[in-house]
């Protein structure tokens, strides 16, 4: 039913998971524009932040 | 008592002794009355960024048991640590059985552990080539005394 990936339980550390919602540039996609419910997209958000700090997912295409 | 997930990513350079640091570090937390219930050694990754001028670390994953007040004297003790480049404690709920996503992908590389145990071989080669300098300079006094002669 929906275009993405969705775990029962968000990790920071499932990183193919959390890719689906940042763009090329490495921004996170609004919620407006993923559709999912505000719930998930906070955990998705929370997630990600983690994920950055972590070197997991990057902050920006623009590092080095 | 609180449950926590550690992240705990260190100097790729020292991967040969990541061992001896787990050792360490194990020690520090049962100094401090925490309990270990879980450690996964994912290995070097790349980083999405550079952190310090590393382009690789040394990811290692924690799950604990332990006190709130006590967690402060590690993180003090953990700052001052240079081989540890980054590290973050999460309180968490529960703790997940499961492996991480990180270990999983990190054994469906395998070329990289391949070519960590070929390390101990260079260190028997590096022997050999000493004996050969000895003999060298052996050779070398020998000229010398030619020379005076």
């Amino acid at each position: 039913m929906s275009k993405y990936d969705l775990p029962k339980k968000f990790d920071h550390k499932d990183t193919d998971i959390l890719r689906q919602f940042i763009t090329e540039t490495g921004k996170i996609i609004p919620a407006r524009v993923t559709g999912i419910s505000a719930s998930n997209q906070r955990k998705v958000t929370k997630s990600i932040k983690i994920a950055r700090f972590l070197a997991l997912l990057p902050y920006t295409d623009m590092h080095k | 008592m609180n449950k926590y997930e550690a992240v705990i990513i260190l100097n790729p350079n020292l991967s040969s002794k990541v061992d001896e640091f787990k050792k360490d570090f194990e020690k520090l937390l049962s100094d401090n009355s925490f309990k270990i219930i879980k450690t996964e050694d994912v290995g070097r990754r790349q980083l999405a960024y550079s952190i310090t001028n590393h382009n690789k670390g040394h990811y290692i994953l924690f799950n604990l048991e332990g006190d709130p007040a006590k967690l402060l004297e590690i993180e003090t003790k953990i700052k001052y640590n240079e081989s540890i480049i980054r590290h973050l404690f999460l309180v968490v709920k529960e703790h997940t059985i499961e492996d991480s996503s990180l270990l999983i992908e990190s054994r469906n590389k395998k070329p990289e552990i391949s070519s960590e145990n070929e390390a101990p071989k260079k260190e028997v080669k590096i022997e050999t080539p000493k004996k050969e300098v000895k003999e060298v300079k052996e050779e070398k006094s020998d000229d010398s005394k030619e020379g005076t002669e």
